[in-house]
């Protein structure tokens, strides 16, 4: 492939995360021109609600930014944020790709990101990205930093759309006039000659692993709760505290939710779960931590000098069976010991490690593509390398293809963009 | 006399970390006192004692350098350097005839828009007690190239 | 040549207009020296903003641009552009941070307005001081070298090569293949080992445009991106010279044998390692010393594992593949499996251990096993989770050691002058942003020798360190070096080295003949650290020179 950007030098990369954000830069450097999919109104996938990363607890926006940054300012990538891929048809080296977007309703040029538009908005409701932890307006950023610095109107939830009611209040508030009614949603075609596949992955439904005690309303937490409770731009800024207000003297972090369910080790649990350790003994100094294990999964040079930092700070309890009830207004766990002896346990706060599980949507996209699923919902082909798709001209990358941390979702973005430029330059023969 | 003591302090920033946290700070509409002007550059290694004690001499009643968190520096081991520079000049400070706690290292991540305004503030109120810098004097006699 | 700055503040709608007077700010600067034009302008950021400038620069023939308004994170690259289109030169430019850093932290008026004035006036002070820069170009050669002839080297080889980029394949063992052709088969699907090495190995033999050395070594590496120049050597001690733009590193791994004997092992008849079972195994010899078959064999986990201080990853999933291997050649034969946490991550391995379990193998969880020779067959010593002492009977034993980067690694870094991790792998520059690169710009790295891990993970880098590679060193395509890089004087440097000792980027050379150092442009990374480190203050960086900062300074403290 040479360096000019014709037109079959195209290529769609599928979600925004950290692996489509490497992609997208790495195809941008041997001058493709990239078309950078993402359906939330924001990009930097699920890094970004992070506000530590393991093991050397470097601050996650701190990482991430400079990486958006670079794929806000290169030209020859368009990230296309509230898009879905809705159709793809041909093949290897020339796909013709239907993508809907969304409308924003704001003017991305003239919006200069003061936020004066929510406040005068009459709806207000859960904020998913806070994961329900805070409340948001149907205008609105996810979270404080978002990228793009621009926000958009759930049309789900204005009462323009909702009530058809001519509520221009945001419109009003507006000083530079970037609130724009008349935007409408679009299809449009994109031609391209290869397509990175890198969705993301999300968690799985806790309030479904009944002998867990979730419900999004008590003292029992998943990851992503807790890490937008430790966030310094999230909804408490940073302060770890129960639903009702109190600040917990105790809390225990279980291992393994759902894992039954879904048959698989989803690889990162242990290594968070240390690292929630730290970020309650960051907060809370005297909070006592228990957490609740079967296997220590923490492979490669790096993982387990973090767990022997943590492990003095935690008490670390092997399990074997395990349910939880509330127990007045405290959580109540029951356990069977590695050691075989029934045990129980009370705590302030509980949080959950649950299963990863494919993103959203997963099916259909592979549909659409063309590309299998494997057994687990994963994509990918188990035959060959592991940024192979099945498809000619069709790869994947990061937790899309399985559960994996931060560092292997980006070397697969990377071996995916080989896989397609070496691809590319021999005219995809024998793909 | 009888004016109140406006202190006036440098702050070196660092690109990727502190600046970003200021901005961040910024955007969070933080108060902080006036009292401190920002410099940016790459990376707090580029801050080298001769500037430091030359922002004495020109009269600063302070100095903050600010960098990313140890481990974290985009420039690898830079923040590091710039620790082993800020030990090593501050143990000079007395032939300067200057408090040490005049200058100060703080690292601030670029989300910590909370904790750059707290180190803002809790450095400027520092500087107030402390009173004007005792070496302040028309800049004259400093030759610039 | 005439200094002539405009200097624009601009409104930002009520955000900056509100919070401060403007027009005193424009006052302000209005009379320092150089500025020929001040005024303010609704929003510079916006089309019609930045064709204003555009157009003002043109009509007062300006040469330094000053623009007061939000972060230069925001926007310091548009107005850049802005300078570029209006011909001059996009480095003479500065920005004033009066929106985040002062409008919106300063609720007073009146000293918000102080503030911006001195903020303004110290870009006024630093501009006057920037210097036009540029961007240079360096030719480079788009070939790699790739040292390690497994599945790593042999897959990055695969992707690589092509008409216009030679890949030269060193491999230091006569043949191609590396580890994985020792196994018969690989986890967690149970392919064939041999066939996967075979698939890439075809790909290799086949493609002219790789010259494939084995029983060859790497003598010396010099150079830089773009410019290496590298020296190999055969059995025969025969050498070869080339050049080549990148280099990739894939020597593979070993066993750790450190800890071998604390299990017996080369003491004890019938104790063997991984490695040595695969072999066995493909040899069709899955026996005891005196050619039997066992009837009785325990695989042992975390052999080492006190020592090295990492989980080695790939051990309990091949563990497990050798107990299958016994089961599958052997069938009546007790497999246990001794191990004291489970490593089964990944949507595929679970499944390969159930399949394990299902084929007969068990699986004992304990604490530290001891190695005993009974006199009459082997006893394993250990303590189960129970709390309780078990013995178990066993004619064969399987230690499973910790996984270590091949032997030269210690060599190949030396030879790059790059530092080893703690546990003597290849250090990557960054753990999740750049897992394959290295702080030496060109020199990647893909597998065991930078971390124990499963062959998925090392395609992965293998893969991901050739995209790097297509995607940066491109053939016809020139290397560009960031403007604002360190420069040394060459009349003001003593040789002192003390630069070079502080970058970490190895992006300076000493110059022996001539007695000084010499910024490599196309590897520094503009951090100013040496400009700092300098004692003769020879080495300076460029945008950031300490004239600039002391203009700067020098209006802050006015």
């Amino acid at each position: 492939m040479t360096a000019a950007s014709s037109a079959e030098d195209n290529v769609l990369v599928i979600g925004a995360g950290m692996a489509g954000i490497e992609a997208s830069l790495t195809l941008a450097e041997a001058g493709a021109k990239v078309y950078l999919v993402e359906r939330e109104p924001l990009f930097g996938g699920k890094t970004i609600k992070y506000e530590e990363v393991f093991a050397n607890m470097e601050c996650s926006t701190c990482m991430a930014a400079p990486k958006q940054q670079e794929v806000l300012q290169n030209d020859r990538i368009e990230l296309m944020t509230l898009s879905e891929v809705r159709e793809v048809k041909g093949e290897a080296g020339d796909f013709t790709v239907g993508v809907h977007r969304k409308a924003r309703y704001v003017d991305a040029e003239a919006c200069i990101g003061c936020n004066a538009c929510f406040d005068p908005c009459p709806v207000s409701l859960p904020n998913e990205f806070e994961e329900n932890l805070g409340e948001r307006k149907a205008i609105y950023l996810p979270c404080p930093g978002a990228l793009p610095n621009v926000p958009s109107i759930d049309t789900e939830r204005c009462v323009r759309f909702t009530e058809n009611k001519e509520c221009t209040l945001c419109q009003e508030a507006c000083m530079f006039e970037a609130i724009d009614f008349n935007q409408k949603d679009e299809d449009v075609e994109l031609k391209v000659s290869g397509i990175i596949v890198a969705t993301g992955s999300d968690l799985i439904d806790s309030s479904q692993l009944k002998e867990l005690g979730y419900s999004g309303e008590g003292n029992v937490y998943t990851a992503l709760e807790l890490e937008r409770l430790y966030a310094s731009n999230g909804p408490t800024e940073g302060t770890i505290q129960l639903r009702d207000g109190r600040t917990p003297s105790s809390a225990a972090i279980v291992h393994c939710a759902g894992r039954k369910d879904t048959g698989y080790c989803s690889a990162v649990c242990c290594m968070y779960s240390l690292k929630f350790v730290h970020y309650l003994k960051d907060k809370l100094p005297d909070t006592t931590v228990h957490e609740f294990y079967t296997d220590m999964c923490i492979p490669g040079k790096k993982y387990q000098e973090f767990h022997d930092r943590m492990k003095d700070k935690v008490n670390l309890v092997r399990y074997d069976e395990l349910s939880v009830s509330p127990n007045g207004g405290s959580v109540g766990i029951s356990y069977k010991s590695g050691a075989g002896t029934n045990e129980k346990l009370d705590v302030d706060m509980l949080i959950l490690a649950p299963a990863m599980v494919p993103s959203r949507g997963a099916e259909e996209l592979a549909g659409m593509l063309g590309i299998e699923q494997g057994g687990r919902g994963f994509f990918g082909s188990s035959t060959g390398s592991p940024a192979e798709s099945g498809k000619g001209g069709i790869y994947v990358a990061g937790c899309a293809q399985g559960p994996k941390d931060i560092g292997q979702s980006v070397a697969q973005a990377g071996a995916a963009v080989g896989r397609f430029l070496s691809a590319a330059s021999r005219g995809f023969s024998g793909e | 006399m009888g004016e109140e003591f406006k202190p006036r302090i440098v702050a070196f920033l660092c690109n990727w970390c502190s600046y970003a946290g200021a901005d961040v700070a910024g955007g969070s509409k933080l108060e902080m006192p006036p009292t401190l002007t920002p410099i940016k550059v790459m990376c707090s290694s580029r801050v080298d004692p001769v500037m430091v004690t030359l922002a004495f001499l020109r009269g600063a009643d302070g100095v903050l350098i600010a960098g990313c968190h140890p481990g974290d520096c985009h420039y690898d081991k830079g923040n590091y350097y710039a620790r082993r520079r800020f030990a090593v000049l501050k143990t000079i400070f007395e032939t300067l005839d200057l408090e040490p706690e005049r200058l100060r290292l703080s690292w601030v991540s670029a989300s910590e828009g909370q904790r750059y305004a707290e180190v803002v503030r809790e450095f400027s109120a520092k500087i107030a007690e402390l009173g004007p810098n005792p070496r302040r004097r028309q800049p004259a006699g400093i030759k610039e190239s | 040549m005439e200094k002539r700055i405009g200097v624009y503040v601009c409104e930002c709608g009520p955000n900056i207009s509100e919070a401060l007077d403007i027009d005193r700010v424009v006052e302000a600067v209005s009379g320092m020296d150089g500025v020929v034009v001040a005024d303010r302008y609704k929003l510079l950021c916006a089309g019609a903003g930045q064709q204003h400038l555009v157009d003002q620069i043109k009509e007062h023939d300006l040469t330094h641009l000053v623009v007061a308004a939000c972060s230069p994170k925001e926007h310091e690259s548009t107005f850049m552009s802005v300078c570029e289109k209006a011909g001059i030169n996009p480095y003479m430019f500065q920005m004033a941070n009066i929106r985040e850093q002062v409008a919106w932290v300063t609720p007073d008026k009146e000293q918000a307005t102080e503030r911006a004035i001195r903020h303004v006036r110290a870009a006024v002070g630093r501009v006057i001081r920037h210097t036009p820069l540029a961007t240079r170009e360096i030719e480079c050669n788009p070939d790699v070298l790739v040292i390690g002839g497994g599945i790593a080297g042999l897959s990055s080889a695969a992707l690589l090569a092509g008409p216009e980029r030679k890949v030269y394949l060193v491999e230091k063992e006569p043949a191609l293949g590396g580890a994985v052709k020792g196994y018969e088969k690989l986890f967690p699907g149970m392919r064939s080992g041999s066939e996967l090495v075979q698939r890439y190995q075809a790909q290799v033999e086949a493609n002219d445009n790789i010259t494939v050395l084995t029983g060859t070594t790497v003598k010396s590496i010099l150079g830089f991106l773009g410019n290496f120049e590298i020296a190999v050597e055969n059995g025969q001690g025969e050498g070869q010279e080339f050049m080549v733009g990148a280099v990739v590193a894939a020597l593979g791994m070993k066993e750790d044998t450190e800890s071998l004997g604390e299990y017996g092992y080369g003491e004890i008849d019938d104790v063997y390692t991984a490695l040595e079972v695969e072999a066995m195994n493909l040899e069709g010899r899955l026996a005891l010393k005196n050619g039997d078959a066992p009837k009785s064999v325990g695989i042992i986990h975390c052999v080492g594992r006190e020592h090295s201080e990492y989980c080695s990853s790939v051990c309990c999933m091949a563990g497990m593949k050798i107990g299958r291997y016994l089961k599958d050649k052997l069938g009546d034969v007790k497999v246990t499996g001794f191990y004291r946490d489970l490593c089964v991550p990944g949507c595929d391995a679970e499944q390969f251990y159930r399949e394990t379990r299902d084929a007969g193998m068990e699986f004992v969880r304990v604490g530290r096993v001891e190695v005993h020779d009974s006199g009459n067959g082997i006893v394993l010593k250990c303590g189960t989770a129970e709390g309780a002492v078990k013995e178990e009977k066993v004619d064969m034993v399987v230690l499973l050691p910790s996984v270590q980067a091949a032997e030269d690694v210690g060599a190949l870094a030396e030879m790059l002058s790059l530092p080893l991790g703690p546990h003597g792998f290849m250090i990557e520059e960054h753990e999740k942003l750049a897992p394959v690169n290295t702080s030496m710009e060109g020199v990647y790295l893909a597998g065991g020798v930078t971390g124990p891990g499963t062959a998925e993970q090392t395609l992965s880098q293998s893969e991901a360190a050739a995209g790097r590679i297509l995607a940066g060193l491109v053939p016809g395509r020139k290397l560009e070096t960031e403007a604002r890089v360190s420069e040394i004087r060459a009349d003001l440097c003593a040789g002192c080295r003390t630069c070079l000792t502080v970058c970490c980027y190895g992006a300076i050379d000493y110059d022996p003949m001539k007695g000084i150092c010499v910024v490599n442009e196309v590897l520094c990374r503009g951090c100013g650290n040496c400009a700092s480190a300098c004692p003769s203050g020879a080495a300076s960086h460029r945008h950031f020179t300490s004239n600039q900062i002391y203009r700067e300074m020098a209006e802050i403290l006015k």
